[in-house]
């Protein structure tokens, strides 16, 4: 709507999607957390379906705006839109969700997160499809996930966001391990960072070396909300704090 | 053009009204309830404008008239439609929680569904759920006053 209002959108039609109830529900079964695109980030919150493994979605959707924007926006609405700094993009791409299209003749097709989101305000979603619903799959115990970020008052759009999904093995090594960033040019991954905790514990040098790795690969930039140094700083500290905060729930302490 | 039957107050207004119209014009200018205002001219940061729809708290400036047909809107002038202040306006009379009262409407819309949902919230809750709205005059410590004072009456009421 505020894309509208600022016309950085012109669309010559609005088509209210608040009245499709069939995409407004969360549902969690045969390992599979599944979200209806029109589900509202209130309804995330309140949500008894949503697992401890993928409570990074509650992370984000808390903290998206305040509760009157949070009444009304909905986890579909931010994906598709794919803001440059936005909570859900980067928490969806951490949590690997496929989102779930349909075309006008009704026929579907799944896109993972990472084929999903191109680029500050692009995706793959086709012209006239419609998001249905994102699905999660559930890796089981020693999983865990979380989002934080900070912006310039609480709970503003992020200028650094960064979300974890970590798995642990048998042996408490880590053996799965997504790390995403938001706050620069839209939601990606950090690759090398993820490479580099796989086969660790994930103790805190450990995660503070994997957040030098991701400062040494992407270029920040200085602006009226933070320099570039300060952006810098924002990723390692956010970085560990998510990271410990994501293993910590993996092991049922947090 | 387009139709909209909206509920405002538990008063239906059928009128025909321009698709680009938003809803926060729609109730000032077509219901002639000026209590609703219109802060930050219409970008969704301040909150003044804050209505409930269907009971919940939004704001009327970040939708359209059109997606509140066939929905009921609550206003602040819905709060008190007999002149009898809910206990939320009185404290926010007796504890000071407005200078100006420009915000005054949006927070009380806001922290009257708050209070719905969240009966018995720490005082950090009640910052946390007026983030959305801006004040320029109370510094938001007396109007957490006010909100806290409701808190604190429901509970005496309950033991």
């Amino acid at each position: 709507m505020q894309a509208v209002k600022s016309r950085m959108l012109r669309p010559a039609h609005i088509i209210d999607l608040q009245a499709l109830s069939e995409l407004k529900f969360v549902t969690s079964e045969k390992g599979l957390l599944t979200v209806g695109a029109m589900t509202r980030y209130v309804d995330i919150v309140s949500s008894d379906s949503i697992p401890l493994e993928l409570i990074a979605l509650k992370d984000a959707a808390s903290r998206v705006g305040d509760r009157q924007v949070r009444n009304r926006g909905t986890i579909g609405g931010s994906l598709c839109w794919n803001y440059s700094a936005a909570c859900t993009p980067v928490t969806v791409l951490a949590l690997d969700g496929a989102m779930n299209l349909i075309s006008p003749d009704g026929s579907t097709r799944q896109v993972a997160a990472d084929d999903f989101f191109l680029g500050p305000l692009e995706t793959a979603r086709n012209e006239f499809e419609i998001l249905l619903s994102v699905d999660f799959k559930l890796r089981g115990s020693k999983s865990g996930s979380a989002y934080k970020k900070w912006g310039l008052v609480t709970d503003a759009l992020p200028v650094i966001g960064i979300a974890a999904c970590l798995h642990f093995d048998n042996t408490d090594c880590c053996d799965y391990a997504r790390i995403t960033l938001t706050g620069l040019s839209g939601a990606q991954r950090c690759l090398e960072a993820e490479a580099s905790l796989l086969s660790t514990t994930a103790n805190t040098e450990e995660i503070a070396e994997a957040m030098m790795i991701v400062c040494s690969k992407i270029p920040t930039y200085t602006d009226s909300m933070a320099t570039a140094d300060y952006r810098y700083q924002l990723i390692k500290t956010i970085g560990l704090e998510v990271i410990e905060i994501a293993k910590k729930r993996a092991f049922g302490l947090g | 053009m387009a139709k909209v039957a909206i509920d405002i107050n538990g008063r239906l207004f059928q009128e025909e009204v321009p698709e680009r119209m938003l809803l926060v014009d729609f109730i000032r200018e077509r219901a002639h309830l000026t209590g609703t205002h219109i802060g930050c001219t219409y970008e969704g940061v301040c909150g003044a404008c804050t209505v409930h729809l269907d009971g919940e708290a939004v704001k009327s400036c970040m939708l359209l008239a059109a997606q509140a047909d066939e929905h009921k809107i609550t206003t602040v002038e819905g709060l008190a439609p007999d002149g009898e202040l809910t206990p939320l306006q009185e404290a926010f009379k007796s504890e000071h929680g407005l200078q100006c009262g420009f915000c005054t409407a949006g927070i009380l819309m806001n922290m009257t569904d708050f209070l719905k949902r969240y009966p018995n919230p720490s005082e950090q809750e009640i910052r946390k759920g007026l983030i959305g709205n801006l004040c320029r005059c109370t510094g938001y410590v007396h109007i957490i006053n006010a909100v806290r004072k409701v808190v604190q009456e429901n509970q005496l009421r309950k033991t």
